[in-house]
């Protein structure tokens, strides 16, 4: 691929959620962080370390995964074994904590740079891509595949399904037609498996959730 | 592994998760910021006296917060079994069946748009004559009414909540102001205690209807008590203490407000309540009060109809948010703005819908106090009424099936006794409607707001049968809000319907 390669999906949602001018979030930070959320546990899922069942996240294997942000994620689910529903993690890991893996990923990378801005009330700390064409490609990569009517992979049809759920659809999917949009939602259907169906389907609730209770 | 204890000393996922949860004061700040103390002390007493000439409304307050308590009881014990709580067609949804709930959930839209334009008249009316006294600035009712519906439009699409804080010191002020003007008037040269606001036979005599259905408008707000299950600290006892509380403090707060007014006002009170309007419950306290007293006091009561106003568009751009995210109504209702998590299109819905009903009122030259704040706020207040009665009748059905979990008194005594006396105030509130607003049996409005909410039932009804029919995934889902993993623009596309995804 002469293109940038394929990043993990939280770093993809991440970017796609700051393919802006300027590099600021598309997203509020209570949003972004649900489908950061997400994005984490559906890696867990694809380095088969975890299965979701039920609403339940279920440990299958507890060895590392040799990446720094899944395995904090995987160690914190072995420490707190008694807690196992999914949207309760969904919430837990949104209240910053995926934010901040994903980020320290990045920034490792070098995709990400620390921007800090002096306002009145102290100094905001946040990240920007260091490239907004990194930012554009993956939701460029989706657009283009469905645009062809070829198959989306299945990282690519998480994080497809986490843009609408999380909103972000309205800026990076305005450009694909119906015929797109069913491409997709047949993909969705045939090829994402029950388990990531399930998770992006929770990650989207609690979304539903943080806008009825003010939160969002 | 080396972890055995059930309960490690120390888990981060539940103290994080606990630091955001609400106690019991905070969600009685939330509740009673949309029943605002002071339009209903201010605007909604001296103008119900006015227009039905009933005086016997403080044991008609005590009356309605002994029916909402006891149907309370069912509606919080059902609220920790259901999702989306708070929104009355849910309960209705799953207790007696999803199409009368679909026929409840438009009931609802309309009957909160009707309190959320009342607010919109009552603001332009009060406002005229202090805006002319504090700036000289003479402007038209429905110009007023105009600037606080884009104040509420901006604030709603953009979603800028007003600041918890602020909200609870403008209503703390406010019930201070009610119960020092309370107060005052007890020591007003003309006060002669009253047993006119209390006369318990009035609750059966003509016009009892009318009498119990304002009463119940000064509640409304209450039952989103539960909205804030899943955030509470103990949903057990957070939401079922902070309903009662709040249930109790407006009954005891409006009950005494208006038992002073009316005994300060002297021999002719519903006469004095047409002259005066809403300067009534000021009036029979300024002897005792300084101008400055009056001046914060009037300008508390349109603070407190725009936090009503803005309270009422949240709740209603977040239901048409939730029906939208479930398909009921157009999917594009269940989008938000994604930089501000504001339900976009139902907000813009609702303005626009309000911005009509204004330029009517103002191009038909129709009254605002009357025509839109009281009938407006009476004919919302039936429409809740019916929605209560039949979610209490919900909650029987829904225990009968689903029994475990909660004792006898919650699954069966309170609610088969709440829903007697709530079919009862039904009844009477309907049979009495003329008496409500002010008119003679069988004008326009008497029958006209009966019928719309009938209609609404049944084509809501219709609507939901043709869903089960045509769409049966849709189908599945009503009731179940935007909380359910089965609702929303990803799930849309699972379901696989195109048209749907857009």
């Amino acid at each position: 691929m002469a293109s940038p390669q394929q990043l993990p999906i939280a770093d993809d949602l991440f970017l796609t959620a700051h393919d802006s001018v300027k590099g600021k979030s598309l997203l509020t930070p209570a949003t972004l962080g649900l489908g950061l959320a997400g994005a984490l546990l559906a890696e867990l899922i694809l380095w088969r370390r975890v299965d979701v069942v039920d609403g339940k996240i279920l440990i299958i294997d507890d060895r590392p995964t040799g990446d720094p942000a899944t395995t904090a994620v995987l160690d914190q689910l072995l420490r707190e074994g008694h807690h196992r529903a999914v949207r309760e993690w969904i919430s837990f890991l949104a209240t910053g904590v995926a934010s901040d893996l994903v980020e320290r990923r990045l920034a490792r990378a070098g995709l990400v740079q620390r921007q800090e801005k002096r306002g009145l009330l102290g100094t905001k700390v946040s990240f920007v891509p260091a490239d907004s064409m990194v930012a554009g490609w993956p939701a460029t990569r989706i657009r283009t595949y469905l645009g062809r009517g070829e198959m989306l992979d299945v990282p690519d049809l998480v994080l497809a399904g986490l843009i609408l759920a999380t909103g972000l659809d309205q800026h990076v999917f305005i450009t694909l037609g119906t015929r797109g949009r069913a491409q997709l939602s047949d993909q969705f259907r045939r090829r994402l498996p029950a388990m990531l169906q399930e998770l992006v389907g929770h990650a989207e609730a609690a979304v539903g959730d943080a806008v009825m209770a003010r939160r969002a | 592994m080396a972890t055995t204890a059930t309960q490690p000393p120390q888990s981060q996922l539940s103290t994080a998760l606990a630091r955001d949860r609400l106690g019991v004061a905070a969600v009685v700040f939330f509740v009673m910021s949309a029943a605002a103390p002071l339009t209903v002390v201010a605007g909604v007493v001296p103008t119900g006296l006015a227009v039905t000439g009933l005086t016997a409304i403080s044991i008609a307050y005590i009356a309605v917060a002994i029916s909402l308590a006891i149907f309370a009881v069912g509606y919080v014990a059902m609220a920790r079994h259901i999702a989306n709580a708070g929104a009355f067609y849910a309960y209705i949804s799953r207790g007696i069946g999803r199409p009368v709930g679909v026929g409840a959930s438009w009931v609802a839209l309309a009957a909160y748009s009707m309190f959320q334009v009342a607010s919109y008249g009552a603001f332009g009316f009060f406002a005229k004559p202090l805006f002319a006294d504090w700036f000289g600035f003479d402007a038209p009712w429905w110009a007023l009414s105009l600037v606080v519906w884009a104040l509420t439009a901006v604030l709603g699409v953009r979603d800028v909540a007003v600041n918890g804080k602020v909200l609870a010191t403008l209503l703390v002020a406010e019930i201070v102001v009610v119960f020092a003007f309370s107060f005052a008037d007890i020591f007003s040269p003309n006060f002669s205690a009253s047993s006119a606001p209390l006369d318990l036979g009035s609750l059966f005599g003509p016009g009892a209807g009318a009498l119990l259905a304002l009463a119940l408008t000064g509640f409304v707000g209450f039952e989103q008590s539960v909205v804030f299950s899943e955030e509470s600290r103990d949903p057990r006892r957070t939401v079922p203490r902070a309903t009662y509380i709040s249930i109790a403090l407006i009954a005891l707060l409006y009950g005494f407000a208006a038992w002073s007014m009316i005994s300060a006002a002297g021999g002719d009170v519903v006469g004095r309540a047409g002259a005066e309007q809403g300067e009534l419950f000021f009036n029979v306290a300024s002897d005792q009060l300084g101008s400055a007293a009056l001046h914060v006091g009037h300008a508390l009561f349109l603070t407190s109809l725009i936090a009503a106003m803005i309270s009422f568009h949240n709740i209603i751009s977040r239901y048409m948010f939730s029906l939208g995210r479930e398909g009921v109504l157009f999917r594009a209702f269940g989008r938000t703005v994604p930089g501000t998590g504001a339900p976009k299109n139902g907000s813009l819905a609702q303005s626009v819908f309000g911005l009509i009903v204004i330029v009517l009122y103002a191009v038909a030259g129709w009254d605002p106090l009357v025509q839109l704040f009281f009938w407006g706020g009476a004919g919302g207040g039936v429409g809740v009424l019916l929605l209560i009665t039949l979610t209490s009748i919900a909650v029987i059905g829904y225990f009968a099936r689903n029994p475990a979990g909660e004792d006898v008194w919650h699954r069966i005594g309170a609610p088969v006794l709440g829903s007697i006396m709530l079919l009862g105030m039904t009844f009477l509130a309907f049979s009495n409607i003329d008496v409500l607003f002010g008119v003679a049996p069988g004008s326009t409005v008497a029958w006209a707001v009966p019928l719309a909410f009938g209609v609404l039932t049944v084509a809501g009804v219709g609507w939901g049968l043709i869903l089960r029919a045509g769409r049966p995934d849709v189908y599945a889902g009503i009731g179940l809000g935007a909380r359910s993993a089965t609702t929303g623009g990803f799930s849309a596309a699972l379901a696989a319907d195109p048209e749907d995804a857009r």
